[in-house]
């Protein structure tokens, strides 16, 4: 056998943990990056689920009122 | 005179016309000859019970016709034929038992083990190049489709958020692939010292995917590099996978102190929509630009997370999640089984696949921790290091393994999340590592 196996695999070795690491060091690298852009120019609004909650709170004090004055009316009556 | 003429010329056109129909006749004949070589011949009722059973099992299993080519068309020992054949249905038997009773990647080691059961069958051919199990092989493991199609699926129900709310633990992922290149290197070294194994190198590279813990890269990549040595590469790819709650804690519990066991790590952020739709287009544009040659792998992978992310084509996602990839599982699973013919497997290489397998697993699953241990080192969060181990791919069992055994030390340690970031990283590394691999030899 002329060539070293052993050698060639190390060689490998270096190559293939030198590869993996660079590609993801530049993916957490990128990652870092696009968050930084997607908030700031993209900010995740959440109005729907505001004001959904916002929405049924008010239906619900409107609700309360209704039962309230219901009430009223009935003792009244 | 006139009349006698015409008798004569009449004569003479019948006689051509008899003499073209005969030459016709005769060729007609002569094909149904060479067609009919296997026409039925009236035989007594002594010989139709003879020739039964010369063709039945007990007999193949018992003295085989010594003229049986395996499904390569090679020539087989006898031992293949007759007692290989009946050890590898026993093998089949372990498989389910350990599917069944054992619950080891049952979805997996079914179909690998019943594939196998009918590639040992003799005299039916069900592996050759006629048999439906050959079929599928051909269909889908020699030109690595299936493979990539269980990709897609995978990719359609991983979630990138655990990474993308912490993606230092990305490095975790990285560091478990030492397991497959410090198994390459192992693998190498036996071929160099040992007499009895001669792995070539592309074998080597093949043999040691398996640390990546990950099965339908191993199988893409040895269906490249050594088809022959596919079928014990996948079931130890596909069995270590499954034995991960086994192999993995000793290893882990060894490397860390109490204290690190019980490290507490920082809630993950909230990761918007957009951040996780950009991502797979990201990494795949990463890939494109450094490593083509991992594109099939990591392509299929993020056009699958690409289509879930979107939101718009629940349709397409959740069949990617779930009928293609149960089909695609079906038949990679018989195409594998049908690897673990007798004179395939039964050879001395594979003793050597399924130590190296183990040990590709362990390297990879301490790198995994050493690193974490290392990245604790520099100023900043730390990292429970019992997530390190998460790095081999083995998506999800190799976080649930990391959530386990922290909740052995700290009850109200939830690491599973955490532990999903260098999972999820892991996939990425290992099809990184194939894409190495496979450039170095192309």
């Amino acid at each position: 056998m002329d060539t070293n196996l052993v050698v060639e695999g190390l060689k490998f070795m270096g190559l293939g943990m030198g590869a993996v690491f660079l590609f993801l060091t530049t993916l957490i690298f990128l990652m870092g990056m696009m968050s930084k852009i997607v908030h700031k120019f993209f900010p995740e609004v959440q109005p729907s689920t505001s004001s959904s909650s916002s929405n049924t709170q008010s239906n619900q004090k409107k609700v309360a009122a209704a039962i309230t004055a219901a009430i009223k009316f009935h003792r009244e009556s | 005179m006139k009349k006698n003429v015409i008798k004569t010329f009449m004569f003479l056109v019948l006689l051509s016309f008899s003499s073209l129909y005969a030459s016709v006749a005769e060729t007609t004949l002569h094909e149904a000859a060479t067609k009919k070589v296997e026409t039925y011949q009236a035989q007594s009722f002594s010989e139709m019970v003879g020739g039964f059973l010369s063709s039945t099992g007990i007999k193949a299993f018992l003295s085989p016709d010594p003229n049986e080519l395996s499904s390569h068309g090679d020539k087989m020992s006898d031992f293949h034929k007759s007692w290989g054949r009946v050890i590898m249905i026993l093998v089949a038997f372990a498989l389910f038992y350990l599917a069944i009773a054992k619950g080891f990647e049952p979805l997996l080691l079914l179909p690998i083990g019943f594939g196998g059961l009918l590639a040992n069958i003799p005299i039916a051919g069900i592996a050759g190049p006629d048999g439906f199990l050959g079929i599928m092989y051909e269909m889908g493991l020699a030109n690595q489709f299936f493979p990539i199609l269980i990709f897609m699926g995978v990719g359609a129900m991983t979630d990138f958020g655990p990474l993308l709310s912490n993606p230092k633990t990305a490095l975790l992922g990285g560091a478990a692939q030492f397991g497959i290149f410090g198994t390459l290197v192992g693998a190498v070294a036996l071929a160099q010292y040992t007499p009895i194994f001669e792995f070539t190198l592309q074998q080597a590279s093949a043999i040691s995917i398996i640390g990546g813990a990950d099965g339908p890269t191993s199988i893409f990549i040895a269906s490249k590099l050594a088809p022959e040595l596919l079928g014990a590469i996948a079931v130890a790819s596909y069995s270590y996978m499954a034995m991960v709650p086994i192999i993995q804690p000793p290893i882990m519990k060894a490397l860390t102190t109490d204290a690190e066991r019980k490290i507490k790590m920082s809630t993950l952020r909230h990761v918007s929509r957009l951040e996780k739709l950009v991502f797979p287009i990201m990494v795949l544009v990463l890939a494109i630009l450094v490593l083509p040659d991992a594109t099939p792998l990591i392509g299929a992978f993020m056009f699958g997370n690409f289509l879930k992310e979107s939101g718009v084509v629940d349709r397409l996602s959740d069949t990617m999640q779930n009928a293609l990839i149960n089909i695609v599982t079906i038949f990679l699973g018989l195409a594998v089984g049908s690897k673990l013919a007798a004179d395939q497997f039964l050879v001395a290489d594979t003793l050597a696949i399924l130590a190296l397998g183990v040990v590709a697993f362990s390297a990879g699953t301490a790198a995994g921790v050493i690193m974490a241990k290392i990245m604790n080192l520099f100023p900043g969060n730390k990292v429970n290091p019992l997530i390190g181990s998460a790095g081999v791919s083995a998506v999800p069992m190799a976080a649930r393994v990391s959530n386990k055994v922290g909740m052995e030390y700290d009850r109200s340690n939830m690491l599973l999340m955490h532990a999903m970031g260098p999972n999820v990283a892991g996939v990425i590394g290992s099809a990184v590592a194939a894409g190495i691999l496979l450039s170095l030899f192309s």
